[in-house]
């Protein structure tokens, strides 16, 4: 009992940063001339469910020291079967699932956890409610389902300008100097 | 501009330091702390501090320390403790981690944490004062998407009246000891190649030696030298060689795999004043378990690497698995020890690799001179060729090895053992050399490694490079193993529940060590029987060291689980999940 009040409060106290951190960032984008994007709050899902951990920023997942998450740039799923896939993750899979209570209170693929047995998905780090999870489909099917390699302009709308995780992205060509110790090896 | 810049830095930081003279009225006796070359090649003189890394130049991690003995070492308690920062994530990266060591000079102690932040503790009067906190305010978008095996820092050097570090950004940078403001940093390693730096700077001569991670995402590697008077690269050594240089012949390969050959340098290495050597482990090639992407030994990596002090240049080296398709690493440090031979003193090399081998090396010659497995189970080769170490189906014709287990293009997976974590880790190991035994925190481990066929299109900037990667069906567990090397022979092993991904502390009598449970132990010496614990209720991921302060022993651990655990091999040991991140300095004295 006492745990479970904790952790609601723990549960209303990380929604309301959520709500802040959108109400700030929505507040942010209302001064500028672009408009909000409908999808930025399934963006910081992204980051804040730490789908970037496992399928990176880009989505495209991949390698790995033992994960190899599947690419969402190359996924066929539709929107309904991503948010299934979110919330009850992937049966004898690393892919979590990130809704209290799946397969307990309520079946996942028709599966109650001691069906599930070995097989059962890992529980998430967060718990998402079912409103950012649909928000989350909505990111992925906007910006990162169906697209191609990673580019520049994808890298500095996920990160912000200037961050230097988009380097490797841009087009022209690196310094001489950077590429030197690779040519000295040829 | 970029001058500007920096006299403009300089000046602030004058202003800075006039500025705190005024204020504390005099200046504290900075001469008296310097730390000199001289201090370092005799740091096992000062019986009550801990100036270098590994304790010595060696790499022994023995202290001569004797007030917590085998006697009283039942009374160790905790004296004290300290809360760190950097647990947050980044990147791929949920948390940070602790593995560092810290290092103690005259009753004040640098830790650092997984993002590399710097600590100054004051450890004077039976407690912990923070005097203060260097935050380099690492990028933790660029470094934690690329660093492979966690947000990590394993700690500082200390030269003149700086503290050196290191940061997963790649920088070096000097703080200046009793103020905490950065006097001048430097770009070492650059992560838009994938290159990352976790290990503590080796101080040589004046030099700073920074080794680099990476391997697993297509970088070459190197170690580097960086002058701390004129904070100018005096050499950078790739561990993977160029064309037309010596070893370039062991990459056959047509689509130049030695470009991306990996070889990182992540563990901080050992030197040998005598002949003026460092002696530094290689890392594993990339990718790490596609061999038949890379026809031929691939030298050097998985090797260990004695380089000229003053000018880098390769000494000698011995590889211990040529064209290696589980990622048997060897950045492991390597510890120097004179034992009599039979003909004679011999000056070792000792290595305990990632391949689940111990091996004793002639340092003057780089020739093998004895090994033998540390782990319960080695399946990856029937055994090591007594002549030459090489494991017994090496065919040096081969471009392609295979061994008696080997991940390959044609079977989807092979269980392999040791797994590919070792064996032996970063962690580092111990030597008593009274008792002449040599401890090694060890992995006792096997996994299964599904391969995947690289092609040269798979290189992205960035990107993993790993040609498949290990999945963990099997339980680990992790002993703690002494080889007494007079003989090269087993001498003990005491098994524990869970990997030791700590490290080791060695006393006259003692061993101290830790569990990702939590647990802080004290083994018997000899016999490596437990004689003390205690829980912290963090997973230990770092070693423990020993100091004084006013005469009084204590021994002091960092706590908290980071590191590739965590992340990558977590359903080996699946009773670690519960374990929380923490980021916990602890310190015991009788
Ligand atoms: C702990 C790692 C991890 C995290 C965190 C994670 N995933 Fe996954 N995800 C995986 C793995 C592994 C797979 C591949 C499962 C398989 O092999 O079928 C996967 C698969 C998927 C798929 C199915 C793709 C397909 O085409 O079949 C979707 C959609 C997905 N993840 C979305 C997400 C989203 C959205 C988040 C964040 C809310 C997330 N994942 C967080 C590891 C993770």
């Amino acid at each position: 009992m006492k745990i479970s009040r904790i952790y609601l409060a723990a549960l209303i106290a990380v929604s309301c940063m959520v709500a802040t951190l959108i109400s700030i960032s929505g507040a942010a984008f209302s001064q500028s001339a672009t408009p909000a994007d409908p999808t930025d709050a399934g963006k910081h899902v992204f980051q804040r469910a730490n789908c970037m951990g496992c399928h990176k920023w880009h989505g495209n997942g991949g390698g790995g020291y033992g994960g190899d998450a599947l690419s969402l740039r190359q996924t066929q799923l539709t929107r309904e079967q991503i948010v299934e896939t979110v919330s009850c993750g992937r049966p004898g899979t690393g892919m979590p699932f990130f809704v209290r209570g799946s397969y307990d209170a309520t079946k996942c693929y028709d599966m109650l956890r001691k069906d599930a047995g070995d097989q059962m998905p890992p529980e998430a780090n967060v718990f998402l409610r079912p409103s950012e999870i649909e928000a989350v489909a909505d990111y992925v099917i906007a910006h990162i389902k169906g697209k191609g390699e990673p580019t520049y302009d994808e890298c500095t709308a996920f990160f912000g300008n200037g961050s230097r995780v988009c380097n490797v992205y841009k087009t022209e060509a690196k310094p001489a100097e950077a590429e030197q110790a690779k040519k000295a090896a040829q | 501009m970029k001058r500007n810049a920096r006299i403009l830095r300089r000046a602030n930081l004058f202003a800075t330091a006039v500025a705190i003279a005024g204020l504390v009225g005099t200046i504290p006796a900075l001469a008296a702390d310097e730390v000199t070359q001289d201090r370092l090649l005799n740091a096992d003189k000062e019986a009550g501090n801990w100036l270098l890394h590994h304790k010595n130049y060696s790499a022994h991690r023995f202290s001569s320390l004797h007030e917590i003995n085998r006697d009283t070492v039942k009374n160790l308690k905790v004296a004290w403790t300290m809360h760190l920062g950097g647990v947050e994530g980044g990147g791929i990266w949920t948390h940070g981690g602790l593995e560092g060591t810290p290092i103690v000079e005259n009753g004040f102690m640098y830790v650092t944490d997984g993002w590399g932040s710097v600590y100054k503790i004051d450890a004077h009067g039976g407690k912990g004062t923070l005097l203060w906190k260097m935050d380099p305010k690492t990028d933790h978008d660029w470094a934690g998407a690329v660093a492979c095996c966690g947000v990590d820092n394993r700690g500082v050097a200390l030269w003149g009246d700086l503290v050196v570090s290191h940061t997963l950004d790649g920088r070096l940078i000097a703080t200046n000891k009793e103020t905490g403001q950065v006097a001048w940093q430097r770009q070492v390693a650059d992560p838009d190649k994938g290159e990352v730096i976790t290990g503590a700077p080796l101080i040589v001569k004046d030099m700073a030696i920074t080794g680099v991670a990476g391997a697993e995402y297509g970088i070459r590697g190197w170690i580097a030298a960086t002058d701390l008077k004129t904070q100018k690269e005096v050499w950078r050594t790739y561990t993977i060689p160029g064309k037309g240089e010596p070893g370039h012949e062991t990459w056959k390969d047509d689509k130049n795999a030695a470009a991306t050959g990996g070889g990182s340098t992540w563990v901080t290495g050992s030197y040998d004043p005598a002949t003026d050597t460092i002696i530094w482990g290689v890392g594993n090639p990339g990718p790490d378990w596609d061999n038949a992407y890379r026809p031929g030994d691939n030298l050097y990596t998985d090797s260990s690497l004695a380089l000229d002090a003053t000018t880098g240049k390769i000494k000698w080296h011995y590889q211990h698995t040529p064209n290696d398709p589980y990622d048997y690493d060897s950045v492991a440090e390597n510890v120097l020890v004179d034992v009599p031979g039979k003909n004679g003193p011999q000056k070792l090399a000792l290595e305990a690799d990632r391949n689940g081998f111990a091996y004793a090396i002639d340092r003057t010659t780089g020739k093998f001179v004895w090994g033998l497995p540390f782990v319960k189970k080695v399946t990856w080769t029937k055994g090591i060729d007594p002549e030459s170490g090489k494991p017994v189906e090496y065919d040096p014709k081969k471009p392609v090895q295979t061994y008696a287990v080997t991940p390959n293009r044609t079977d989807k997976t092979t269980d392999i053992c040791p797994g590919n974590m070792g064996g032996k880790n970063w962690p580092p190991t111990a030597y008593n050399p009274d008792l002449k035994l040599w401890y090694i925190p060890v992995i006792e481990s096997c996994n299964r490694i599904t391969p995947e066929a690289m092609t040269p299109d798979k290189i992205k900037p960035r990107e993993f490079f790993t040609g498949g990667g290990p999945s963990q069906p099997f339980k680990i567990t992790g002993s703690v193993t002494a080889i007494d090397v007079t003989t090269g022979k087993i001498a003990g092993k005491a098994e524990m529940p869970y990997p030791n991904l700590g490290g080791i502390l060695a006393t006259p009598d003692l061993v101290f060590s830790g569990q990702p449970s939590g647990e802080v132990l004290a083994l018997d010496g000899k016999t490596l029987q437990k004689l003390w614990e205690f829980n912290t209720g963090g997973g230990v991921n770092a070693p423990p060291m020993t100091f004084t302060v006013d005469g009084k022993q204590y021994v002091a651990i960092l706590v908290g689980l980071g590191g590739a655990w965590d992340k990558w091999f977590i359903d080996s040991t699946p009773e670690l999940k519960k374990m929380q991140p923490g980021s916990m300095l602890y310190v015991f004295s009788l």
